[in-house]
């Protein structure tokens, strides 16, 4: 299938980087006690985005090794792990075996998803395709592929967030950064994934026009002492003060 | 019901006020004489026009037709967004808590010819009946001086199912910009205070008590009183000499959003 000019980067990207990234990540994010989002792995039971998935339909868009869908899995649900990356399929089959489930993986972009419409009742991902596929396409993807009522919740950078990082620095910093107005592409590392942000009220808006009615938006604010894989102690300490990541939760019309 | 100052009754103010409502009254008492060139400005326009960024109504388009429409403004100072739609046809009624203000919304009424009844009351609790209006409105009123959890609640007290509710409130990323000096000055790109719990401020530049939520907390409010969000709109800086920049410079508001404009529906 034929796919985007910025899928084909990022899936090139990802092939290149993902034994790097399991080796750096899988150990902090294939805990198996309980479904945890984000940076900092806090449990969905504490956030009540996803709630109880048993005998449920689910589509993780940009799934990875599948650390999420495999624990998604034991819990009862119908799990698809969707993802760009070839590579990082092939980690998810190892795992999905060393489990003992099995669920189909499919390669491809979720800006463009080989599956028919109105089959999940929850479409979700942890900082995947919603960072790295354009919202433009992943938005109306999601409201065709999910069943009315159906749940989107996705995790993502803060917009916010995005307007404080500076590329000098390589930090996230105590002041603005970079422009609010017009975000949407980010690209500014040839050797990086492509990334795609909006404005608060942008995001709403495109949720509207796809049928989406927004539920939540839960800001993350990691505890005291949070650790993680993905980012500096400076860093965490700064997403202690502003939301560095956060979760969307929207209901299908 | 309150006692209408149109009327020229005189004003029976609940005594039960919240503390920062107690506090916003008398700040508010000796703010008003300097609203009065805005109160007789925008009163003479034509045109709607949103915020400190004079936003036109025409670009913005988040009211409905309010034509026939029960419009109740919540925090409505010297009450000019209503006169523009009593103008377009709706029936407002505009509520405030400082008698001040009302007094000046009361003259332009006369100068205008333009009457419709202005209830002296906190919007934290409004002696108007349940379900009686289809369209609740703050621009910088209740939206910023009441607490959001009782002046929301409110607002989806009164207005009947399927009724909107339209607000104007300070950029998020503006509070946390804006330095706690006297006197005020613009707005940097220092982020000088944190976002999480960001809730009731109070400055140095004035007596006012002040509310402001970020995005997650207004989705969350909004929806625990029976409201659908349907639109953020962010105002920006159109690039021209637009408004009156105090808070923030022309420039700033051109990268990021000094105002915002909620606009949600009640449930049936």
């Amino acid at each position: 299938m034929k796919i985007s000019p910025d899928a084909e980067r990022n899936r090139a990207n990802w092939d290149r980087r993902s034994d790097e990234y399991q080796t750096q990540h899988a150990e902090f994010i294939g805990r198996k006690d309980e479904p945890r989002w984000g940076m900092w792995q806090l449990p969905d039971s504490e956030l009540g985005i996803l709630g109880d998935v048993a005998g449920k339909d689910v589509l993780e868009l940009g799934c990875g090794a599948a650390q999420w869908s495999i624990l998604l899995a034991q819990r009862g649900a119908r799990v698809v792990g969707l993802d760009n990356s070839a590579r990082q399929l092939e980690h998810a089959r190892q795992l999905t075996a060393a489990a003992g489930v099995d669920f189909p993986l499919v390669h491809a972009s979720a800006d463009e998803v080989p599956l028919p419409a109105g089959t999940f009742d929850v479409v979700f991902c942890d900082h995947g395709a919603m960072t790295f596929a354009d919202p433009y396409r992943t938005v109306p993807e999601a409201a065709r592929l999910l069943r009315p009522g159906g749940l989107f919740a996705f995790s993502h950078s803060a917009p916010l967030a995005m307007c404080c990082w500076s590329e000098e620095s390589e930090t996230m910093e105590r002041h603005l950064v970079s422009p609010y107005f017009g975000m949407h592409r980010f690209d500014d590392l040839p050797d990086q994934p492509v990334e795609f942000n909006l404005p608060y009220g942008e995001w709403i808006r495109l949720f509207r026009e796809h049928g989406f009615r927004v539920e939540a938006l839960v800001e993350v604010q990691p505890p005291a002492g949070a650790e993680t894989t993905y980012r500096t102690a400076e860093e965490t300490e700064w997403a202690r003060s502003w939301p560095m990541e956060e979760i969307w939760r929207c209901r299908k019309t | 019901m309150g006692a209408l100052l149109a009327d020229g009754g005189d004003l029976a103010v609940p005594e039960d006020l919240t503390p920062h409502a107690a506090i916003n009254r008398d700040e508010w008492a000796k703010e008003a004489a300097g609203y009065v060139a805005g109160a007789e400005r925008n009163w003479a326009s034509e045109e709607i026009s949103w915020g400190i960024l004079d936003a036109p109504e025409s670009e913005v388009r988040i009211l409905p037709d309010v034509e026939g429409k029960d419009v109740v403004e919540l925090g409505c100072g010297t009450a000019y967004v209503s006169a523009w739609l009593a103008r377009r046809g709706a029936r407002p009624v505009g509520v405030d808590l400082t008698a001040e203000q009302l007094e000046t919304a009361r003259r332009m009424q006369e100068k205008h010819g333009l009457e419709f009844p202005l209830i002296h009351a906190s919007a934290e609790d409004v002696p108007l009946p349940d379900a009686s209006f289809d369209l609740a409105v703050s621009e910088y009123g209740a939206s910023i001086w009441c607490d959001p959890d009782l002046w929301v609640a409110e607002a989806g007290r009164l207005l009947r199912p399927g009724g909107e509710l339209v607000f104007l409130v300070n950029g998020t990323l503006l509070m946390l910009t804006t330095p706690d000096v006297d006197p005020v000055v613009p707005a940097g790109t220092d982020l000088v205070r944190p976002y999480f719990g960001m809730r009731r401020f109070e400055w140095e530049s004035d007596d006012g008590i002040d509310f402001h939520l970020g995005y997650g907390d207004w989705i969350r409010v909004l929806g625990s009183h029976g409201f659908e969000v349907e639109r953020l709109v962010e105002l920006r800086n159109p690039g021209h000499d637009a408004g009156r920049y105090h808070l923030f410079t022309a420039e700033w508001a051109e990268q990021w959003p000094a105002e915002e404009m909620w606009k949600a529906r009640k449930l049936a």
